[in-house]
């Protein structure tokens, strides 16, 4: 079978099944490597890291080929990441119109998820387009069967490796989590089920101080490395590079499958840029729930730079832990392994704190 | 002290119009409403909703609520040079400096007490991220119901007909929390007057294309976001027919906005909210004229006073802000081509994702059609960090590279 052509995406938000239903292999562009700046000066230096350094990847050169890019209208940032990505494929004959920004709206009232449904069946379009091949139903329906099954193989198997039954850490666990967003699905199927099936490992399990992760963009596997080699024990996190990535769709025969994925990508445990307008602030309180179903003894927060849907809501964060006991770390990075090193000295007096 | 600070400010230009009945500037006039409806957010006795950019305030001016987009009161608290305590405020409670100083000006004065316990917010999704999540902040300091409407990207059939039902949905909400459904005539009255204004404004921006521009660099400063605010009210039709009034006189009477129009420029996104000295040292010293702000146009339709919600979200989605940034750049070419731009002037606002952001490809936008444009480094609200001698050298060294080249309008 010939290798499949990769399709470019940047957000935990993205359609995913559908890229696979198309015939395409979804690859995640994830912010890592070290680049000369150059999305800083089409865009403005103000802008997230984590769009800069995809942006700077593909400016670079550093990208597989790819097919095309299906963007989410998610934050300021990614909207201009979408303009920029754009601007820079336009003398690509090839590329040049194969980028589909989704609108994504902020909130997952009834008439939203409609929208956003339209917006899915939108984005079916272009990618069939692009393919050369309609879409039918029944493909997208049993890719949401892949990807369901990925999901769960990733819950059972991230569980295997937090309570040391895998060997590497949470380290390896975000390179699996990696693999995953950059591989088509049957590959990832392939490998899940081998780890599934691994027995388990002898080695000594970590007896670190219990510790939740959250924020926005970690897909770095020595970053999580270098947090537990200051004494933690990562019990669970929720990054959008992490266990974010691949959440459930609702199996319902009733529903079409694009109201089926609008409604789940909507209602997924969200981003900060998603929220609830009835419970303002509500993230606070996930964090905090999450925290605790994770027996976690404190909370390391991790955002990129310029992330406006996470600086703005932070305080709320870290007010409702401090009312509830529950101490906080928070970091500040560029998505570099660099920018996360050099606190280490921060996260190994929280830990202390923690002993 | 907003409230004294408004009620002193429509007293002063009252006073000011009374003692010289037949000189209406139209500039007072559109500061007198403009305190006016700071005056009713600040005075208690009326139903305030806060508000993000692109919500539909003739609406809810004919459901008798006094809104306002927030960032106005981080535009008000920097002009009148009191943002830094309450950007302090906001820095202090965790907002991150690198946080745009509209938004931190305003979560500063929401933490103390300085904004007005709102009946309930709107938010909009557009302009930015960074809008929508001071409005959750707000919504949940004083825990009053928020109600968000999602701005499309696109004037598809199906993003218009979202907006519409959201509006309409915002209008149910707004009824549950004001007990009185909507007077549908009012509503009807209110658009006509939108439209009114609509169409003065348009025939007002189409004066101020003339050379020389009756207009000067401040007549029209933040004139087309902050009119957004009047709009359905008989205070929206005055204003935009005083200013076309004196736009006709200028233009019959050959007077021009400034004494001499050497260079004609554009002002890209929002104006520094601060007292500065830039736009009158360009027009004095160097005869440069800001002839045209970004955000005064009119980019939507009249709206069909039999189908309100369809035109109100037609506009709400139209605004140059909104949508990919070829949107943006195209809206800035076209200015630039009909007011015949020598050079143009993007503040980059720190902070802004959203406007800033697209700084690079809106030079570069600009650039092909021979029109530089001079990107300075500013925090339009937070003048803590404003390098007045230094973005003054930046600025005289762009007006000699303008005056070194031939106008690219022949």
């Amino acid at each position: 079978m010939e290798p499949k052509e990769n399709i470019g995406f940047a957000c935990a938000y993205t359609p995913l099944p559908l890229i696979d239903a198309a015939g395409y292999a979804p690859f995640r562009i994830l912010p890592v490597g070290d680049f000369p700046d150059q999305a800083g000066q089409l865009l403005h230096d103000n802008l997230c890291p984590h769009i800069k350094r995809i942006l700077d990847r593909a400016m670079s050169g550093d990208l597989p080929d790819l097919a095309g890019a299906v963007f989410i209208n998610s934050c300021d940032a990614m909207r201009r990441m979408a303009d920029a990505w754009i601007d820079i494929h336009k003398i690509d004959t090839r590329k040049n119109g194969r980028t589909i920004l989704i609108d994504l709206p902020a909130t997952a009232d009834s008439l939203s998820i409609s929208f956003f449904r339209d917006e899915l069946v939108r984005a079916a379009d272009a990618l069939a387009d692009w393919r050369g091949k309609k879409i039918e139903p029944e493909a997208i329906a049993a890719s949401i069967d892949k990807y369901n099954e990925i999901s769960g193989l990733l819950v059972q198997i991230a569980q295997k490796f937090r309570q040391g039954r895998l060997d590497g850490g949470t380290a390896a666990l975000q390179k699996i989590y990696n693999q995953a967003a950059t591989s088509p699905f049957d590959d990832t199927l392939v490998r899940l089920k081998q780890l599934q099936d691994a027995p388990d490992s002898d080695a000594p399990k970590n007896k670190g101080v219990p510790v939740f992760l959250f924020g926005n963009v970690m897909p770095d596997p020595e970053a999580f490395e270098m947090i537990e080699s200051c004494g933690a024990a990562i019990m669970n996190d929720d990054f959008c590079t992490g266990s974010r990535m691949f959440a459930p769709i609702a199996d319902d025969d009733a529903g079409d499958v694009f109201s089926r994925m609008a409604e789940a990508l909507l209602t997924r445990q969200p981003c900060a840029r998603t929220f609830d307008p009835a419970r303002p602030g509500k993230i606070a309180e996930d964090v905090l729930n999450n925290a605790k179903a994770a027996q976690a003894l404190g909370v390391i927060g991790h955002t990129v730079k310029f992330c406006d849907p996470y600086l703005e809501r932070l305080p709320f964060i870290r007010e409702a832990l401090k009312n509830a006991g529950m101490p906080l770390l928070l970091l500040e990075g560029d998505c570099s392994l660099r920018s996360i090193g050099q606190q280490k000295t921060r996260i190994e007096a929280f830990i202390e704190m923690l002993r | 002290m907003m409230k004294h600070y408004f009620n002193d400010l429509v007293a002063g230009i009252e006073a000011s119009l009374a003692a010289a009945p037949d000189n209406k500037s139209p500039r007072k006039l559109y500061a007198l409403e403009i305190a006016k409806l700071g005056s009713r957010l600040y005075s208690g006795e009326n139903r305030v909703a806060w508000c993000g950019i692109a919500a539909p305030f003739d609406i809810l001016s004919a459901m008798n609520v006094t809104s306002c987009f927030v960032e106005f009161i981080g535009a008000m608290l920097a002009s009148t040079g009191l943002s830094t305590e309450f950007l302090e405020e906001a820095e202090h409670a965790g907002f991150a400096s690198d946080i745009c100083g509209y938004h931190r000006a305003i979560l500063g004065a929401t933490r103390k007490g300085l904004m007005p316990e709102p009946d309930f917010l709107i938010g909009t999704t557009c302009p930015c991220s960074g809008g929508i999540a001071v409005m959750e902040n707000m919504a949940a300091h004083f825990n009053k119901d928020l109600f968000v409407l999602n701005i499309p990207q696109q004037q598809s059939a199906a993003g218009i007909r979202y907006l519409a039902d959201q509006i309409r949905q915002m209008v149910t909400f707004v009824s549950d929390h004001t007990g009185q459904p909507l007077d549908e005539e009012k509503l009807r009255a209110a658009v006509i007057r939108t439209n009114q204004a609509r169409k003065l404004i348009a025939e007002t921006y189409e004066l101020a294309k003339q050379t020389p521009s009756p207009t000067d660099g401040k007549m029209l400063a933040n004139f087309g976001i902050v009119m957004a605010l009047l709009l359905g009210s008989d205070a929206a039709v005055e204003v935009a027919q005083a200013y076309l009034d004196e736009f006709k006189n200028r233009v019959k009477n050959g007077i021009s906005g400034s004494k001499e129009e050497k260079l004609r420029l554009m002002w890209i996104q929002n104006r520094i909210q601060f007292k500065n000295p830039l736009v009158d040292m360009l027009e004095k010293e160097f005869g440069a004229v800001v002839v045209i702000d970004e955000l005064n146009d009119i980019t939507w339709d009249e709206i069909d006073p039999d189908d309100p919600y369809t035109g109100i979200a037609r506009r709400a989605i139209s605004i140059p802000f909104n949508g990919q940034a070829t949107h943006r750049i195209d809206h800035l070419k076209k200015l630039a081509k009909d007011y015949k731009i020598d050079g143009a002037i993007n503040p980059c606002n720190w902070g802004c994702r959203q406007g800033t952001g697209s700084k690079g490809l809106i030079t570069e936008g600009l650039k092909e059609m021979g029109v530089p444009v001079l990107n300075l480094e500013v925090d339009c609200i937070d003048h803590r960090s404003f390098a007045d001698g230094q973005i003054k050298t930046r600025m005289e060294a762009f007006i000699e590279m303008l005056n070194d080249r031939p106008s690219p309008w022949g």
